[in-house]
């Protein structure tokens, strides 16, 4: 077959992949939001930073957690006892390094849990003994050298 | 790169197709270069969504991907090499000219099954990355997941069946533009960190070569992470449509293995240059990881980028899934009757469409209780540990087969011989047996629960989608079922 045979016969399949490629690039660019630093956003990221450094962690970057955070904790903060996310974070962050169908749940380190505890105890305390409940049971250890 | 550059069908104009005029019957057609395979086994195994989750683990994360692909990757890519330059057809005639053609079923079968719960988690990824893109509420309402799993999933299975060319097309580009172009960014971005001065977030000095030390915990890491290269065999399924098999698939193989190493060891020692573990710790998800890797060089416009670039790689890697495992279970069912006629009809294309709308019924129902019932999501987990169990079947019945095809048909012709292929194959037989060991140690979202009833969930699932079920078919199958000459496998050699 010639390459423009072959072109023309997928044609459709090519170009609406593109398409809807492209126009989610697009709505991406419109719909996100870097969060504006301010005032209450620098608060909060020095109120983290002292959390953290109490618990025994090094202090953050401030202008990075600024971004992330915003001042309600962005991502972290939402609905983090959802059950879909649960299971999700589940699988997805306490988990092998595979991306393909080899992912695996691990036993995950104990430290990137609590560092989410303390998160939303600044930021959203609200949320913190919903998420205590979701991670009662979990089991983590300490697999991570710092 | 593409599947443009090659002749692609040998059917003359205006002629029509038969039903069953398929590449089955018609070995040897080329119809995608050995890079495109190549590309298309990359795009099935390698991607970037674990690189955040590796980057926490800094300079070890090198550790954690080299060990098993010393001991996994690369007796799976050059056992794989060998077996598909001497026998077209993948795993189930490898495992059938070997072993036995039962276990050859067995072989395609658990390849098959293992796919089924692997869409649904690869597809909620995608509509929660979707949703980080459009409005990030979405990603935790069951409904909306229900559908773009739906909708992505059946889209699939329409591209799919119109042939293997339109897959290879999408699912090489796929790599490029979600994996390659993002990775290499990924990896420039690090090094004018570096380059600046800045000091590496994560030490880079000899102590932290080696992973933390705890016990079964590390263990259980360490082996686990021998399956972030299952697959690798999995395209060998497509060996009749390269020109030159016995050659190219070798080669193939060896720019798919370099590739997904790069892909996984890069990107995230590039974000460990960045992003601090303890910092990476406090992002909810991979796109806020990325979204904390841009920050640090204020280009956090690239964050909805980097996500539809993801979510292009989980797609391409979602299509070679689709046609790989089916189109096995296929070929040995329409030589050996293993399943009814329904089952093996094809489309116009030659494509296994009513094995794909079964496997998508199936998948739907998966994917609704997924998405729409709290309960059954939250022990989602625990049946991908069951399905990888059963992948593990594959390699063993894998490695045994390359052995007893060597020491049994020694002059059947190969295009390429793996140097002492018996300690390959004993490596990787062991690498296998302890991953599906590791299997049944509780990970952490079983830290409440009874270990014994972990166990015995694990192991009645193994048995039962892993044996009961094929043996099921095996038992019940009708000699009217076979519907195609077994010399419609020719040897590529």
């Amino acid at each position: 077959m010639s390459r423009t045979r072959f072109a023309s016969e997928h044609r459709w399949v090519y170009i609406g992949a593109i398409v809807i490629l492209l126009a989610m690039v697009v709505i991406g660019l419109i719909q996100f939001r870097s969060v504006k630093q301010n005032n209450d956003t620098y608060a909060k990221a020095q109120e983290l930073s002292k959390e953290l450094v109490a618990a025994g962690y090094p202090a953050p970057d401030i202008d990075v957690v600024e971004q992330l955070l915003g001042t309600d904790g962005g991502a972290v903060c939402e609905d983090p006892g959802s059950t879909l996310k649960r299971a999700l974070w589940n699988v997805q962050q306490l988990s092998n390094g595979a991306t393909g169908p080899g992912q695996r749940p691990v036993i995950g380190d104990t430290r990137a849990v609590e560092l989410e505890r303390i998160v939303l105890q600044v930021y959203c305390p609200d949320k913190v003994d919903e998420f205590d409940e979701d991670i009662d049971d979990l089991d983590t250890r300490e697999t991570v050298k710092r | 790169m593409s599947s443009m550059d090659v002749p692609a069908d040998a059917t003359p104009p205006g002629a029509a197709r038969s039903e069953t005029r398929t590449a089955v019957d018609r070995p040897g057609i080329p119809t995608i270069t050995w890079v495109t395979l190549a590309l298309m086994t990359t795009a099935s195994v390698a991607s970037l969504r674990a690189a955040p989750t590796m980057a926490v683990y800094g300079l070890a994360c090198v550790f954690l991907y080299l060990v098993p692909a010393i001991v996994f990757l690369l007796p799976t890519a050059l056992v794989s090499a060998e077996l598909a330059s001497g026998w077209s057809g993948g795993v189930y005639r490898w495992v059938s000219e070997g072993l036995s053609k039962p276990l050859g079923f067995l072989a395609v079968w658990c390849q098959f099954a293992m796919t089924i719960f692997y869409y649904p988690s690869l597809l909620a990824f995608v509509a929660s990355t979707i949703a980080y893109v459009i409005d990030p509420s979405l990603a935790s309402n069951g409904v909306y997941t229900a559908i773009v799993i739906m909708v992505l999933y059946w889209t699939g299975v329409w591209v799919s069946s119109r042939g293997t060319k339109a897959l290879a097309g999408l699912s090489s580009w796929g790599l490029v533009i979600g994996t390659l172009v993002p990775g290499t960014i990924l990896v420039v971005l690090g090094m004018v960190f570096l380059a600046q001065g800045n000091p590496s977030a994560a030490p880079m000095n000899a102590d932290h070569l080696l992973p933390q030390w705890t016990g079964l915990a590390s263990l259980v890491l360490i082996v686990n992470n021998f399956l972030s290269y299952s697959g690798m065999e999995m395209n060998a399924v497509h060996v009749s449509s390269l020109k030159d098999p016995a050659k190219e698939y070798p080669k193939s193989m060896f720019l798919a293995m370099g590739l997904v190493l790069l892909i996984f060891i890069l990107p995230a020692l590039a974000i460990s240059w960045v992003v601090p573990a303890d910092q990476l710790s406090l992002t909810a998800g991979v796109m806020q990881a990325f979204d904390a890797f841009f920050a640090y060089f204020d280009v956090g416009w690239m964050t909805p980028i980097a996500a539809v670039m993801l979510i292009s790689a989980s797609l391409a890697g979602m299509l070679t899934w689709l046609a790989g495992p089916s189109k096995g279970l296929l070929e040995i069912s329409r030589q050996e009757g293993y399943l009814p006629p329904f089952l093996q009809k094809l489309n116009k294309y030659g494509i296994q469409q009513n094995i794909l709308v079964t496997q998508g019924v199936v998948t739907s129902v998966i994917a609704l209780m997924y998405a729409l019932i709290p309960n059954v999501s939250s022990v989602y987990w625990i049946f991908s540990t069951i399905t990888t169990q059963v992948y593990l079947i594959v390699y063993l019945l894998m490695f045994v087969a390359a052995m007893r095809l060597r020491k049994n048909k020694p002059d059947h012709p190969r295009g390429y011989r793996v140097p002492m292929l018996g300690l390959v194959c004993t490596t990787g037989l062991l690498a296998s047996l302890a991953a599906l060991g590791i299997g049944f140690v509780p990970p952490s979202q079983f830290g409440g629960g009874s270990v014994i009833a972990y166990v015995l969930f694990i192991a009645c699932g193994l048995f039962v989608l892993g044996l009961l079920i094929p043996w099921l078919f095996l038992k019940f199958r009708k000699p009217g079922w076979r519907t195609a000459a077994a010399e419609s496998t020719g040897d590529p050699s």
